[in-house]
């Protein structure tokens, strides 16, 4: 088999041929839509899509980047924990949390100097989300709690935690908004503003994005969380845990200790990108008090499975949701509803999970086995995500077939 | 004892809703198909059903009204559970992916829509409320019950209670609701005996569908004048309903009245003459039933026993 | 030739593979008809086809001979065809009586009416012995029970083909004796046996003819009477088996394993291991023989640390190791083979790499600060595949869910034994394997007790229990109530100490 040939039918290049196929059809089905809406605008209103955050120039990629980066974090946390097992959909309280506590700090510890300042914000917030969902971590590990109810609890707990924490602390009744920050607690721009501009007006002036240094903290953090899954025995311990948690037992790994850790780094990267959010822009952006579960938080959600769990992919489905919804955004300037996008989004989603046929046409494609299509497709479905947060898959029984099949699959295996 | 009676009629708009998706959720998950999408399919009633009774408010109202709307709820959410039915069972797919993609499409649709339906490209769906019954000839009479039940309330009340008893009676009483569990807790054996157990879940899931549909109508009815895209996120706290209630109708409707009262009383509080008095800020209120449920499910899960077939795909090769 | 049954020419294929190849099948009225071959010889499928499950590529069968379609279960129902499955198809929390009527259930309007049907099941019952409980929850049933629940719900349906799939796993010599009888009875009034199994002796026993398959293809047909056990087993397998396991005598020295007084409590407190005291010496092989659910698998479970011991104690080298984490006792030199080779044994969609090194990923020699060393780790898995000769498709990179049951269990078997314990403990190593894995498996446990190990086996198989062991310890409802030497007993005997007719200590 030529290494082309062995590239092609590998377990990375399906998964991630099979999301673009999925992305695809989703881009269809919102073209659909168009249509049927205003078939004269229709296929512009595909480009406009299409061209994303270009369609607001330098500035427009900018802000690609710019609203990526909660997202990334946030799928960051799902992903993590569908890799550990766990159903993460806590999110968007842990979010909110983490904003508040990056913004209290950003508003009260003015004593901090400068430099400090934001970094002190970010580990604020990066710990509150941490524990935020500590608790959903230990409800699970000792008292069996289903996680995926006992994070929606503590979702609107920390929602309207947050929102009388923030009346009384730190309000701006005016507004019914959080104050504005200091200037040291707003994250640094790292030059990016420079970067990512246009110039407007007739005065030649300066319009930059709002991105900074949140879009690369993010990408480290994704990086980071690569290395911790795939290179640590930690990662591996966890990894076993969510794979087959009777296994894990067996193999002398604590898996309470584990359930319970993974459900807190989880926690922290979302907190944290609740910081990177509320804390950029000339003074923060102010938290608004309203009983609205923070939406970043669930968004978390398509990033992660159109990433496939992977922290790299992770980054490029932030960065591509991202980018259409900018392109969204200027979808109005034709007289299109930008929640489009969303149904584009969705549909993408939807499409992912219809992986069993994606992966046999790539296969097809390619030219390769359905049976291994069909092994792939149920890896996807059992590696942290089947059914997760309702009950753990069982395995599947043993039958002759698949045992002459993978006796002839190992005859073959050693004669190359 | 009046502030009692008072309590009891606004708990209704709060549990039944919760009672009825719940329920629905059951039927889905004893079949074997776990349904998260339950949010994203009361999103679709509620928004096909409001739209519907806000283009025929102005040739029809009352009662006859409202039960036309429940129609087009229950159909409406059926028909958007067909593409969760499709994917699970057909697809054999990853059902949290699926229901995921529902709920991302539930609200994103019906804003769409409105915008493009409505003067104005206005995303929220006025509609009247001329259902309120004031008070059921007869029966509103009989002391204690009377008020509780039968002043101030709405069809849907009644509705979702007759529900609830169809629900005991076809799951334990009927051929369908014992082939049903069987699907869901051993589908090899099901199959082993003939039972088709992919048109089982298919029931199962357009089932939990069409009351997921009703009930997010019953929930938009009693508490606003129009439709915003949401539903609060009562998807997701009748999932929790279904999972304290153990998956048994009886304790569902413990389950969703205990939630349901919770939230009565954090909307409620300042009606309440010794709740007025303690100096607790509203916020807090509103977390306590969050906090009730998570004390309660930290005492009840130990034993917990989800449908055991649930959320794992059936494929016919493998036995 | 009066054939109630002919399945002719059948091949049925899965992708990749036949499990079917050409395969002709015939079933005279009234006899016991027995299907031998090793696991994975296509029996199982072959009966799937016949009771609907499965629709073959080629190939016809006949009933009374009128060629007939059977598409899925209720048509196989419709002719009277009935299948006892192995892992059995019952609703663990539906009763007796409401597994029985699934799928025929009487209704008046769709609605349940159990009367009539309750009167039927508890004829049948009576009819042919078989003992059950109509209202008993099946999940709190013993398997023997449960096995009946199968057949009477064959009878049920007034099925006149009956397929049994391997049904004596679960059951002790004297509960095969009653099935055997029950068998006959059955043939007596007219039903037809096809009969699924890889034990000679049963067939030996009870069976009429035997069919033999071997890696899809049919064999051939013989009249039991007229062959001998050998001739089978060659037929089975394709070459000379030897059946007796070659060892030589065994040198008991230190004790390495000492159990004193160890008790474990389920959740409802009732004693599933009771008071059990025993000692496993270096060198030797003791075999834990006893029928399924009778205290076997916690009595393992809590030696290897996965169940809390309610009481006594449990000493490991002269070490009490009662309440030591399961890491430590990996790390004290105890191995443990478990009976669920997925749910305990591997991680399923680890790598063979990673799972051979499941309990020695965190020693330096395979970490060092918290990353892995993964040429390590990879020279470790190339090593044990060469030297156990576990066979994959990509090498230490296979992905451990798409190797074979046998591979699988020889790669546990591998890491297990290379972590040269002190004690090793094996639950049904050999369960599901065929003849060959089960050769290569006893002679690694028999190297181990010669290189001075100690051994505690646990089995269902009663062959294996009587030549593997140099001692057998039954138990029965959690107490061990005898001590036995394999050589100075029959299977007779051992049969009635595990239904615990009689007790013995060691003399």
């Amino acid at each position: 088999m030529s290494k082309f040939r062995r590239f092609l039918e590998s377990r990375g290049f399906i998964n991630a041929a099979s999301s673009i196929l999925a992305i695809v059809v989703g881009l269809l089905v919102g073209l659909v839509i168009l249509l049927v809406s205003n078939p004269s605008e229709a296929f512009r209103g595909l480009w406009v899509i299409l061209q994303g955050g270009f369609g607001g120039g330098a500035k427009g990629v900018g802000q690609v980047l710019y609203f990526a980066t909660p997202i990334i974090m946030t799928g960051l946390s799902v992903g993590f924990a569908f890799k550990t097992g766990l159903f993460n959909i806590g999110t968007p309280g842990q979010f909110i949390v983490g904003a508040f506590a990056a913004i209290y700090i950003g508003v009260k510890w003015t004593f901090l100097p400068g430099a400090l300042h934001w970094i002190v914000a970010l580990l604020g917030a990066t710990v509150a989300g941490g524990l935020w969902a500590l608790i959903p971590g230990i409800f699970k590990a000792f008292f069996n709690v289903n996680e995926v109810i006992s994070s929606i609890m503590m979702n609107y707990i920390g929602m309207y935690g947050v929102n009388y924490l923030v009346k009384k602390n730190i309000y701006d009744s005016l507004k019914a908004l959080s104050q504005n920050v200091a200037p040291t607690a707003v994250l640094p721009r790292a030059g990016l503003d420079k970067i990512f501009y246009n110039m407007t007006g007739a005065n030649n002036v300066h319009d930059a994005s709002t991105v900074n240094c949140g879009i690369l903290i993010a990408i480290a953090m994704a990086i980071v969380v690569y290395i911790i899954l795939n290179k640590t025995t930690f990662g591996y311990e966890l990894k076993a845990c969510g794979y087959n948690r009777h296994a894990s037992r067996y193999a002398g790994i604590n898996e309470k200790r584990n359930i319970v850790l993974s459900m807190v780094i989880s926690g922290m990267l979302a907190g944290l990108g609740g910081g990177l959010l509320y804390l950029s822009g000339a003074n923060g952006r102010r938290i608004k008090v309203v009983d609205v579960l923070a939406a970043e938080g669930f968004n978390g959600i398509p990033v992660a499975l159109l990433g496939l769990s992977n922290p790299l992919g992770i980054i490029f489905s932030g960065l591509f949701i991202s980018y259409i919804t900018q392109g969204g955004n200027y979808l109005q300037r034709l007289d299109f509803v930008p929640e489009i996008i969303d149904i584009i989004i969705a549909a993408i989603i939807y499409c992912s999970a219809l992986a069993l046929i994606f992966k046999n046409l790539v296969v097809r494609l390619v030219g390769g086995k359905k049976k291994e299509a069909e092994d792939i497709a149920a890896e996807a479905g059992r590696a942290g995500m089947s059914g997760k947060g309702l009950l753990p898959p069982e395995e599947t029984p043993e039958t002759p077939e698949k045992e002459l099949a993978a006796d002839q699959e190992a005859e073959t295996g050693k004669e190359e | 004892m009046s502030t009692f009676y008072f309590l009891v009629q606004q708990t209704m708009p709060f549990a039944i809703p919760l009672l009825i998706v719940a329920l629905g959720g059951m039927f889905s998950e004893r079949s074997g198909v776990t349904n998260i999408a339950l949010d994203g399919i009361m999103i679709m009633g509620a928004f096909a059903s409001i739209l519907f009774i806000n283009k025929m408010q102005d040739h029809m109202s009352g009662q006859l009204l409202l039960i036309l709307a429940i129609l087009v709820a229950v159909a409406a959410g059926m028909l958007f559970s067909l593409l969760h039915a499709y994917a699970a069972i057909n697809m054999k797919s990853d059902q949290v992916i699926s229901g995921t993609a529902l709920n991302m499409f539930a609200p994103a649709f019906a804003i769409y829509v409105a915008r493009m339906i409505q003067e104005n490209g206005v995303q929220q769906i006025q509609f009247t409320n001329t259902f309120l019954i004031k008070e059921v000839p007869v029966l509103s009479n009989i002391p204690v019950i009377g008020d509780m039940f039968f002043k101030n309330a709405y069809i849907t009340t009644y509705l979702g209670f007759a529900i609830l008893i169809v629900s005991i009676i076809v799951l334990y009483k009927t051929r369908f609701g014992l082939r049903l569990r069987s699907c869901g807790e051993h589908p090899q054996a099901a199959d082993s005996v003939g039972i088709n157990v992919y048109r089982m879940r298919y029931c199962g899931v357009l089932i939990s569908g069409g009351l997921a549909g009703l009930g997010g109508l019953v929930f938009v009815v009693p508490t606003s004048t129009n439709f915003n895209a949401t539903v609060a996120g009562y998807g997701f706290l009748a999932l929790a309903v279904l999972i304290f209630g153990q998956w048994k109708p009886l304790r569902v409707l413990v389950a969703a009245f205990f939630f349901g009262f919770m939230k009565t009383i954090a909307a409620t509080y300042s009606g309440v003459p010794f709740l007025q008095d303690l100096p607790i800020p509203s916020d807090i209120y509103k977390m306590i039933p969050y906090i009730a449920t998570l004390i309660v499910l930290a005492f009840t899960s130990k034993n917990s026993q989800a449908p055991k077939a649930c959320g794992v795909p059936y494929d016919k090769g493998s036995r | 030739m009066d054939y109630i049954i002919e399945m002719l020419h059948i091949t049925k294929q899965f992708p990749g593979i036949i499990a079917n190849d050409d395969v002709t099948l015939q079933l005279r009225r009234g006899e016991i008809h027995a299907l031998l071959g090793e696991n994975g010889a296509g029996k199982s499928t072959l009966m799937s086809v016949l009771f609907g499950l499965y629709q073959p590529e080629k190939g016809t069968i006949f009933k009374n001979g009128q060629p007939v379609k059977i598409d899925d279960p209720n048509d196989a129902n419709a002719l009277g065809i009935g299948m006892v499955h192995q892992h059995f198809k019952l609703v663990h929390n539906f009763t007796v009586l409401e597994n029985i009527i699934l799928g025929v259930e009487t209704t008046k309007r769709g609605f349940l009416k159990m009367d009539q049907a309750r009167k039927k099941v508890v004829e049948l019952s009576e009819r042919y012995n078989l003992k059950v409980d109509p209202d008993a929850r099946v999940s709190d049933i013993t398997v023997g029970m449960q096995q009946r629940v199968e057949i009477l719900k064959m009878l049920y349906r007034e099925n006149e083909v009956l397929i049994f799939d391997e049904p004596t796993a679960v059951l002790t010599p004297q509960e095969i004796e009653e099935l055997m009888k029950i068998m006959k009875e059955l043939t007596r009034e007219g039903k037809s046996i096809l009969f699924i199994t890889h034990k000679l002796n049963e067939i030996k026993q009870v069976a009429d003819r035997c069919t033999v398959l071997r890696k899809g293809r049919c064999i051939g047909t013989v009249d039991v009477a007229g062959v001998s056990k050998e001739e089978m087993s060659e037929m089975m397998v394709g070459r000379k088996v030897n059946f007796i396991v070659e060892k030589s005598q065994a040198h008991p020295g230190e004790p390495a394993l000492e159990v004193k007084g160890l008790t474990v409590n389920s959740s409802h407190g009732k004693k599933l291991v009771n008071n059990v005291s025993f000692t496993v010496h270096k060198g030797e092989i003791v075999c834990i023989a006893g029928i399924d659910g009778n205290g076997q698998s916690e009595l393992v479970y809590a030696l290897a640390g996965m169940l809390p011991a309610d009481g006594g104690t449990v000493r490991l080298n002269g070490k009490d190791v009662t309440h030591a984490s399961i890491r430590s006792r990996n790390d004290m030199g105890m191995s443990h083979i478990p009976e669920d080779r997925h749910k305990d044994g591997l991680i399923l969609d680890y790598s063979l790499g990673e799972n051979l090194v499941l309990k020695r990923y965190y020693k330096p020699q395979f970490q060092k600060g918290g990353f892995l060393k993964f040429k390590e780790v990879g020279r470790y898995a190339d090593k044990l595949i060469e030297r156990y000769d576990i066979r994959s498709g990509q090498g230490a990179a296979t992905i451990a869910r798409s190797m074979s049951g046998g591979n699988q269990q020889k790669a546990i078997i591998a890491r297990e034994v290379d972590l040269n314990p002190e004690l090793l403990l094996a639950v049904q190593p050999t369960r599901g394997l065929d003849v060959g894995a089960i050769e290569y498996i006893h002679k690694q446990l028999i190297a181990q007790r010669d290189a001075g190990k100690a051994v505690l086996l646990v089995s269902l198989e009663l062959d294996e229990v009587m030549n593997v062991s140099d001692r057998i310890l039954v138990i029965y409802e959690g107490e061990i109530v005898a001590d036995l030497d394999p050589k100075a007993i029959t299977i007779q005997e051992l049969g009635l100490y595990m239904a615990g007719s009689q007790r013995r200590q060691a003399q």
